[in-house]
């Protein structure tokens, strides 16, 4: 198998994509105003000299296309800047640094529950198919699929906290002060403050993983070699989940891959919801801001993140299904 | 009708929609789906009758539109079924005026979407070669944008430059229409392969057909019923979109949307459960009945397709 030919060629159309966003962004963030105006707005006594002179110390008083080419030779010495005001101008790449571990934490506990719930779910209904056990599921799914996260947040949000006096809190990773700790420790109080955000999530993303085993299932169990696995006289629950499920998880790799990749864009929603400090905030705050070294840094990481999962996703398909080979 | 043998014979001939409506009308579920998406149409052609209110009304002494009083936050009573929002709207004819929102983004959005696709799948699927090459590489590439995150840039931008917002659900559509067009092109090529390779594409093109007349006359056709379910699944994530946008703030708000009141009520949660509770029910109302029927539809149109 020729990785290194695979790897080449990806390299040699992905490298163009990434630039073409980041000068897309660049060039389009440019537009929605000026940040020293905003930074400025009803101080009177800021003149405009003083007001030139901050545009200058943030480069934003050359050509767009310098400031880009001027970003890109920082980016490739590992540098994303400083902000302009987020963190009090602290470096971009600490910001995100920062919020990326409150999302990954929130995302990949809810990735990691979803799955243990939905693969035991979609393969007890592919099993029975078209019994009402399998109805229920597949009904219950569409119902998944349909309700928005803010939705479901908001409403846990109402049941669980504001309404019942405080089972959990509103939102936030921790308390504000230790006084508040409610079983005493650090830990519990934000073991305690990921509960809401955690089901939520993990509700919400529930529905097409199970949807996509039952179906993958079900593709599986028509398959010749189940047949001759059942003819051979192997037990029932040895066909399913030795023979069945493990070439039926090869689809959900796709998705875990697609997830990876897009783990950070999903965040703005449901860290608003829940308050969460994390990337999606970051960056709704940024736009709002219009600090751009920090808009820019995000989409770097986000496609980052994502052209390489895609990359890793491929090889890990090729490693565990011999027929398909990287091209 | 003397002179044939077999009277019996003589059956009207069943059409392919006609026989999909008889497999779509079994479907108690497809069926839930069309009615539910039928009830939120009517509430949008009717909505100036069925709202009491007009659509962003602050009541004011001098309005004779608006009549009543500055309340905002109120709960639910007669003079306000669902309650008012924070600008003391009117939360049951926001919600009312929200379908019409609803549908003209998610069959816009849809539109724009589906044209890109329809394009691009077929001219992928048809031409083979370079051409599917070059546009698959192009579908990867718009499949690896944050596209989220681009939308709430361009929003940001829009508003810069109209500070009333107006004109932004334009936009909105515009953009998700042209970021969603990549997942339905990739399904829409692989059916225009499958059609393309059966004998009477070749026998058209052996008599002199153009690429055009196969194209549309004869390989479209064959291709419509995956368009009509994609179409339909489409409209119901476009929706979807839109309210996480309006409920980030980024949403146009001379226009009353239901992600917008979300947007209104999230900062009195614990105040005011109504502004958020009802135009939810009815977002994921909609949404789901545009699943139902899509799901529905493919279990009509194409039955192989049933899992």
């Amino acid at each position: 198998m020729s990785m290194t030919k695979y790897l080449i060629r990806r390299a040699l159309y992905l490298v163009p994509v990434f630039f073409g966003i980041t000068f897309l962004v660049f060039s389009i963030e440019r537009l929605a105003g000026d940040p020293v105006k905003l930074l400025t707005a009803g101080q009177t006594r800021v003149t405009e000299e003083q007001r030139q002179l901050l545009r200058q110390y943030f480069g934003l008083d050359k050509p767009v296309y310098q400031q880009y080419l001027l970003w890109l030779s920082e980016l490739f010495t590992g540098n994303l800047g400083y902000a302009y005001t987020t963190g009090g101008g602290a470096p971009v790449s600490t910001l995100i640094g920062q919020r990326a571990v409150a999302t990954l934490e929130l995302q990949l506990l809810g990735l990691a529950f979803s799955l243990l719930i939905a693969i035991p779910i979609g393969v007890m209904s592919a099993k029975r198919r078209y019994s009402k056990l399998d109805l229920a599921v597949t009904n219950t799914s569409l119902v998944g699929t349909s309700i928005p996260i803010f939705f479901l947040g908001i409403m846990a949000i109402l049941v669980l906290s504001a309404k019942t006096g405080g089972l959990f809190p509103y939102g936030g990773l921790e308390s504000i002060s230790p006084n508040q700790y409610p079983y005493g420790s650090a830990i519990l109080d934000q073991l305690w403050h990921l509960v809401l955000p955690t089901s939520v999530y993990t509700f919400a993303i529930l529905a097409p993983v199970v949807l996509l085993v039952r179906s993958s299932m079900l593709e599986v169990l028509r398959q010749d070699f189940i047949l001759a696995a059942r003819a051979s006289g192997l037990k029932e629950s040895t066909v399913i989940y030795k023979h069945g499920l493990r070439n039926a998880l090869l689809p959900l790799l796709t998705y875990v891959g697609l997830y990876f990749g897009g783990l950070l864009t999903g965040a703005p929603i449901t860290e608003t919801v829940f308050n969460w400090p994390g990337v999606g905030r970051l960056f709704v705050q940024a736009i709002n801001n219009l600090d751009f070294p920090v808009i820019q840094g995000v989409v770097v990481v986000i496609t980052l993140m994502t052209l390489v999962a895609n990359v890793i996703t491929d090889i890990a398909y090729a490693y565990i299904d011999p027929r398909i080979r990287l091209e | 009708m003397a002179s044939r043998e077999n009277p019996t014979q003589q059956r009207e001939g069943v059409g392919q929609w006609a026989l999909a409506w008889r497999r779509f009308k079994k479907n108690p579920a497809a069926i839930a789906g069309l009615i539910i998406v039928g009830f939120f149409a009517f509430l949008a052609a009717f909505d100036r009758l069925v709202a009491p209110y007009p659509p962003n009304c602050v009541p004011t002494p001098f309005n004779p539109f608006c009549t009543g009083q500055y309340s905002p936050l109120q709960p639910p009573s007669l003079a306000h079924p669902f309650g008012t929002d924070s600008n003391s709207y009117d939360v049951y004819s926001q919600v009312i005026y929200g379908c019409r929102a609803a549908f003209y983004i998610g069959f816009g959005a849809t539109a724009v979407a589906m044209i890109v696709s329809v394009l691009i799948g077929l001219a992928a699927g048809y031409f083979g070669g370079n051409t599917d090459n070059l546009l698959m590489r192009l579908t990867e590439v718009f499949l690896v944008l944050p596209f989220f995150l681009i939308l709430l840039l361009f929003l940001k931008v829009l508003y810069y430059f109209s500070n009333t917002g107006a004109g932004g659900l334009e936009i909105e559509i515009l953009i998700i229409g042209l970021f969603s067009w990549p997942g339905n092109a990739r399904i829409l090529r692989s059916e225009v392969l499958r059609v393309r390779g059966l004998e009477f594409i070749e026998a058209s093109r052996q008599i002199g057909a153009s690429a055009n007349r196969i194209l549309f006359r004869h390989i479209l056709p064959n291709v419509l019923h995956v368009l009509i379910v994609l179409t339909t699944l489409q409209i119901a994530a476009s929706v979807l979109i839109e309210a996480g946008v309006s409920f980030l703030g980024f949403g146009d708000q001379t226009v009353a949307t239901w992600g917008l009141e979300f947007y209104y009520g999230f900062n009195y949660i614990s105040d005011a459960w109504w502004v958020e509770t009802f135009p939810g029910i009815f977002l994921t109302l909609l949404v789901m009945g545009f699943n139902l029927l899509g799901n529905g539809l493919r279990d009509a149109l194409d039955p192989r397709l049933r899992e």
